[in-house]
């Protein structure tokens, strides 16, 4: 058997600090006719508060299955997830999803889908409005700020989506190939908005990809998934100094380093 | 030549108006002889007696009102009987697998009974009068609304659902904030159809004898042979039919943010 890997970034860690995220021996399986498929198996890794993390692998993997179990969408089959310090087991505002479709209310505008998940909190209505108009600023939607989901483009519908759950003020961001259906240059946007405001913001964010020039260049470290059954093969350090150069030689360097490690 | 706007504005009369050139046409060269086909004309006439005349110039003049008012009451009772069952039962069985295997076997054994069927029944139960009218609508609009509210539900994107969760929307809040806008497209369409059935049905528990409404008016004049009078009855529920479908878009609008988007 494998040894189960073990990988604590203390990076971006202050001392006496607990992980934003701890996953410990994590397993899914789902029934296949009369027997069970394992989908994801002896998962563990950990996130200090503030990382990047890029989960990296071919589809198929279970990536997106851990993160509908991290999200609380999908329960566990084995191990333990704690957020925090705290294990958590139904979804909550605390663990927030940007998906890959669009899932914006198709009935509401940019501003009223950022207003969403305030709504139900005690809070003014001017409290409201005042930190909806600071996020539509940050994402730049002010300009289309009651325009419908169907009349604004893909990205700017990404745009909507990472405001509506970062207006909640999320402790894990979870990220299921967001930029996936963009095109290259949308995309590029859509990465460097992303950085920014992770940079405002310090959220923990765990970014699910199979695209291995978006993992190099968000990630602080990329978690290289193997599939069939989805297992975490390898932890990397993406030792690549901001901003990152996407046509510089170290991240050509990287790059060939990462495509002999996913090859092998 | 006209402009798009123009063109747009004329489309949805041109229609009738063609069918109105075509009747005219038909009555006066004599292809139809007056007694299958009224003229126009004498059917306007016969129309403005019915609705304006002074209850002493003939045998339906002034009743409009009365017959009217009666009709829209059996319609607005029985549809907004089956829009109120219809809708919150169509949402549970859309949502809840167990409320659907409950319900699916009965609703849709009874859906396959044709209204007409349960005239004779209703009479029995409820005698002649509102009542029976108003069961008829109710039972006939119930099954379009119900079953447009299940398929609405039951096909909401379950991204929303997972969306609602994370930004932390409990059960009820889910309810009026997600499930009823979601599904508000078909919720909207099976009240339509509904309301379409309800004046079909309208006639049908009219047509026994009860003595006022649009229906009983179209039965007594086929009795006497005043096919104008059953004209205008036609016209009539066909202008109701439109103008209340136009109401229900129009009250729907002006309550839910999500009827208003609809693309």
């Amino acid at each position: 058997m494998k040894p189960r890997l073990q990988i604590i970034s203390g990076r971006r860690t202050d001392d006496g600090c607990q992980p934003a995220l701890t996953v410990d021996g994590l397993g899914k399986v789902f029934p296949s006719g009369s027997t069970l498929l394992p989908v994801l198996q002896d998962i563990s890794f950990s996130a200090a508060a503030g990382e990047l993390i890029c989960l990296l692998g071919p589809s198929g993997c279970g990536k997106t299955t851990l993160l509908n179990i991290i999200a609380g969408f999908t329960p566990c089959s084995s191990g333990t997830f704690n957020v925090h310090g705290r294990p958590a087991t139904r979804p909550g505002p605390d663990r927030c999803v940007v998906f890959q479709e669009d899932a914006l209310f198709p009935w509401l505008t940019v501003a009223e889908n950022i207003a969403f998940g305030l709504t139900g909190r005690t809070r003014g209505r001017q409290a409201i409005r005042a930190e909806v108009e600071r996020f539509l600023a940050l994402v730049d939607l002010q300009a289309f700020r009651d325009y419908l989901p169907r009349e604004i483009s893909g990205g700017m519908k990404q745009r909507v989506a990472l405001a509506r759950v970062l207006v909640l003020n999320p402790r894990v961001l979870l990220m299921d190939e967001p930029f996936g259906a963009l095109d290259a240059q949308t995309r590029e946007e859509m990465q460097n908005l992303l950085l920014s405001l992770w940079q405002t913001f310090a959220h923990t964010i765990l970014f699910v990809t199979h695209d291995i020039t978006e993992a190099i260049t968000l990630a602080d470290r990329i978690l290289i998934f193997d599939r069939h059954p989805g297992r975490l093969r390898s932890a990397v350090d993406v030792p690549l100094a901001r901003p990152r150069k996407k046509e510089s030689d170290v991240f050509h360097h990287f790059y060939r380093r990462l495509c002999n490690m996913l090859r092998k | 030549m006209f402009s798009d706007h123009h063109s747009a504005r004329l489309l949805p009369w041109i229609i009738p108006a063609g069918a109105l050139l075509a009747w005219i046409f038909v009555s006066t060269s004599g292809l139809a002889p007056p007694y299958l086909l009224p003229h126009p004309v004498s059917v306007l006439k016969a129309a403005q007696v019915y609705i304006f005349g002074t209850a002493d110039a003939g045998p339906y003049a002034g009743r409009f009102l009365d017959d009217a008012r009666a009709s829209l009451l059996r319609v607005a009772l029985g549809f907004g009987l089956a829009a109120l069952l219809g809708i919150p039962l169509g949402i549970l069985s859309g949502r809840l697998p167990a409320v659907r295997k409950l319900l699916s076997t009965p609703v849709n054994a009874l859906r396959a009974v044709p209204g007409i069927c349960w005239l004779p029944l209703a009479l029995v139960w409820f005698g002649i009068g509102i009542n029976t009218t108003v069961f008829l609508v109710a039972l006939a609009a119930f099954f379009p609304v119900y079953l447009n509210a299940a398929a609405g539900a039951r096909q909401i994107n379950p991204l929303l659902y997972q969306s609602g969760a994370m930004m932390g929307v409990g059960r009820l809040r889910g309810v009026f904030a997600i499930l009823i806008p979601g599904a508000m497209p078909q919720i909207i369409t099976g009240l339509r159809l509904g309301l379409g059935i309800a004046w079909a049905y309208l006639v049908l528990g009219e047509l026994t004898g009860v003595p006022d409404g649009l229906g009983a008016v179209i039965m007594d004049a086929r009795m006497l042979g005043r096919i104008d009078i059953i004209a205008v009855g036609i016209i009539i529920i066909a202008a109701f039919g439109r103008l209340s479908d136009l109401g229900l878009k129009a009250g729907l609008r002006l309550c839910f943010k999500s009827a208003r988007r609809i693309p």
